[in-house]
């Protein structure tokens, strides 16, 4: 029996969604007006046809895999998301309430369709966004994983790290050791040097005095060497015990602002003797009002130290000039120079010649008499008061010897 | 193999007959579809029922997704209930994808199998141009996972981490429990892949156990053009075409699908022994 005579309730052919009646076989029995203006057919074309007509590929498969199985072992099926195929071929997406019961001798399903617009455009952004958070969900749980990971490395890091300061503490207690046991040696053993070169002082003394009878000049022009060769004795001794603090890094540097002019002042009572023996003058050029933030006594120790050098390094006639000036590259820095007309450094040597023991043998003289630590001596002062000293040279022009120190 | 299988497949076992009858369920359904035939075949049969892993009331925790991503995985569950029931001389029928996963298993252990009765079988579902038709595109295909994605397998997919964290609304679960198509949907999605996705043409050749190919009229999942290549191809096969429309004639039209396969069933049919060449 079909339903083609039967006319529909005005009510249920206008109801505000789908329609739709089907037997087992899928024949079409009855659809609606909604239906029918919803996917763009007449009513001719679907009844009788099967009910796959207006179902997309997709939802054809999902009917006999799941719509029409769910209908005939439960009797109904609820909420059932669908697409339809309008005639058009465009895709109608739709919710289905079906019942499948006994109506005029054979099974029919009755099913009400509802056009899914709003809320279709609300679950597919729902399910994008669970996959979305899901994604995220990973990659946070894959960052997690890698960042436990690091934190595992870091630990292990970490307690290597500690060894190794513990490593480093023990060594460096060692060289601690070995730094005050070298203290304690030098300063033994300048004392132990020192004790019979007093002696010799003071016995060669007693000679000279004619203590113990008289001295022909011959005899104390030989005791005068003796007493040059133990006053040079003392000075190296003096010299190394005070280079072996320095290095120690048990000297301490009172550091205040200085002027450079005060020192440089300070220091030329000092050294004019020396200069006037030699038959050198002096110039100075050093503006008052730089300051250096410095050592006193060691600044004129330095001082003393380059003059002096100047002074045996320069020929009869020539000149020895003390300038001062603002670093050109670093405003916060000054450089005290000492600058001669002597025999100049070779280009090769003038680094070594801040090394102890070092001196520069000079075609002019012999041996130049000074123990060769004083300019290492000064170096290790310059750069422990945050400064340094370097040194420029032409043979046979003159040296240049700058002392740089932080401004004040 | 073991015991466990009973459980994990949610088996059942009943009927007064010896000879077994395996019953195995199609893609998206679980045992309860066979609900119509069983009845008629109860009393000559010892009638076996189970849930595929992931598919009705079988044990989800058991579920291996790698594993049920091919077939094989399936036919192994077969293989599995077969030998916890320590079955011999089976008659297995097959719904729609379970009829190639009837086909994998006695290839794997023909002596196990007497007969396969496949309803609504196909080998590939896509089509494979020039030459075969299998009645979809991989874009229908799509179509079919976004569907079921939509429905409230996808709902049930936002509700089921919910689900599980609301022991105090067991409503909930015991709606889902009721309603057959409410299996995991990863589980489904992945049921679906495995079955629409498969080519078991090749392994047609190598079968050994007699088969019935139940064709049904005006089916679009398995249509008349792939029963006829499977009758070709199928050696020992027997091809019955029925009036029944649709896809589970079991379910629309039971009276004629057992019909039909008592009548088979009756008919004697000769093993042939293949050399291992095939195998």
């Amino acid at each position: 029996m079909t339903d083609e005579a039967r006319t529909l309730d005005p009510l249920l052919d206008e109801e505000p969604c789908g329609f739709i009646s089907f037997a087992d076989d899928g024949a079409v029995r009855v659809v609606n007006r909604t239906l029918l203006d919803m996917l763009g057919y007449a009513r001719g074309e679907l009844i009788g046809k099967h009910v796959e007509t207006i179902l997309a590929v997709g939802s054809r498969i999902f009917y006999q895999t799941h719509f029409f199985p769910l209908l005939r072992l439960q009797g109904h099926a609820d909420e059932i998301f669908l697409l339809l195929r309008a005639k058009s071929g465009s895709d109608v997406a739709v919710l289905a309430n079906a019942v499948r019961r006994e109506r005029d001798g054979e099974s029919i399903t009755d099913a009400v369709l509802l056009q899914l617009v709003e809320r279709r455009k609300f679950e597919d952004a729902l399910l994008e966004a669970k996959r979305v958070a899901e994604e995220a969900t990973m990659t946070a749980n894959a960052h997690r994983s890698e960042l436990e990971r690091q934190a595992v490395e870091l630990e292990m890091s970490q307690e290597q790290l500690e060894l190794q300061a513990r490593e480093l503490e023990r060594q460096r207690s060692i060289a601690e050791d070995a730094n005050h046991a070298k203290s304690a040696f030098l300063a033994m053993m300048s004392h132990e040097l020192r004790t019979p070169l007093n002696a010799i002082g003071g016995y060669v003394q007693l000679l000279e005095m004619g203590v113990h009878g008289p001295v022909t000049p011959a005899q104390i022009d030989a005791l005068g060497r003796v007493t040059r060769s133990q006053q040079h004795l003392l000075r190296l001794i003096n010299d190394l015990l005070n280079l072996a603090r320095i290095e120690s890094g048990r000297v301490d540097y009172d550091l205040q602002p200085i002027a450079l002019d005060d020192i440089v002042q300070a220091t030329l009572p000092m050294i004019e003797p020396q200069l006037a023996a030699r038959g050198l003058r002096y110039e100075l050029n050093v503006p008052l009002e730089l300051k250096a933030q410095a050592d006193r006594e060691k600044i004129e120790q330095i001082l003393l130290n380059l003059l002096s050098n100047a002074s045996k390094f320069t020929q009869p006639g020539g000149c020895v000039t003390m300038e001062a000036n603002v670093a050109p590259d670093d405003i916060d820095f000054v450089e005290l120079k000492v600058i001669d007309t002597g025999v100049g450094i070779p280009n090769n040597r003038l680094d070594a010649v801040f090394e102890p023991f070092v001196q520069v043998e000079s075609s002019h003289a012999a041996r130049v008499d000074g123990s060769g630590l004083g300019l290492s001596i000064s170096r290790e002062m310059a750069r422990g008061m945050g400064g340094d000293i370097s040194a420029e040279s032409t043979l046979g022009v003159g040296s240049t010897f700058t002392i740089r120190l932080r401004r004040g | 193999m073991s015991p466990n299988a009973l459980r994990r497949n949610n088996v059942k076992v009943f009927g007064n007959g010896t000879q077994p009858m395996l019953f195995a369920h199609g893609f998206g359904c679980d045992q309860n579809m066979w609900r119509f035939m069983t009845p008629a075949f109860e009393n000559d049969y010892r009638i076996v029922l189970f849930d595929y892993v992931g598919s009705g009331k079988s044990d989800l925790s058991a579920y291996d997704q790698s594993r049920y991503s091919s077939l094989d995985g399936y036919a192994q569950d077969v293989l599995d209930v077969c030998h916890a029931l320590q079955l011999r001389d089976v008659i297995f029928v097959g719904h729609s994808v379970s009829s190639m996963i009837g086909v994998l298993a006695a290839n794997r252990e023909p002596d196990l199998f007497a007969r396969l009765v496949l309803i609504g079988p196909s080998p590939r579902y896509i089509n494979d141009a020039p030459d075969y038709v299998g009645g979809f595109e991989r874009s229908d295909i799509v179509g079919l996972l976004e569907t079921m994605e939509k429905n409230y397998i996808g709902w049930a997919n936002f509700l089921a981490p919910a689900i599980m964290k609301n022991p105090d609304r067991p409503e909930l679960s015991a709606e889902l429990e009721a309603s057959f198509c409410s299996t995991d949907p990863v589980i489904a999605k992945n049921f679906a892949e495995a079955t629409f996705f498969a080519d078991n043409r090749a392994d047609l050749a190598a079968v050994q156990v007699p088969s019935l190919i139940m064709q049904c009229s005006d089916d679009m999942i398995a249509p008349n053009v792939v029963g006829d290549y499977l009758s070709r191809e199928l050696p020992g096969s027997t091809l019955a075409t029925l009036r029944a429309t649709g896809h589970c004639p079991h379910m629309s039209h039971p009276d004629e699908t057992i019909a039909v396969v008592r009548e088979y069933l009756r008919t004697p049919v000769s093993r042939e022994r293949r050399s291992a060449q095939h195998a």
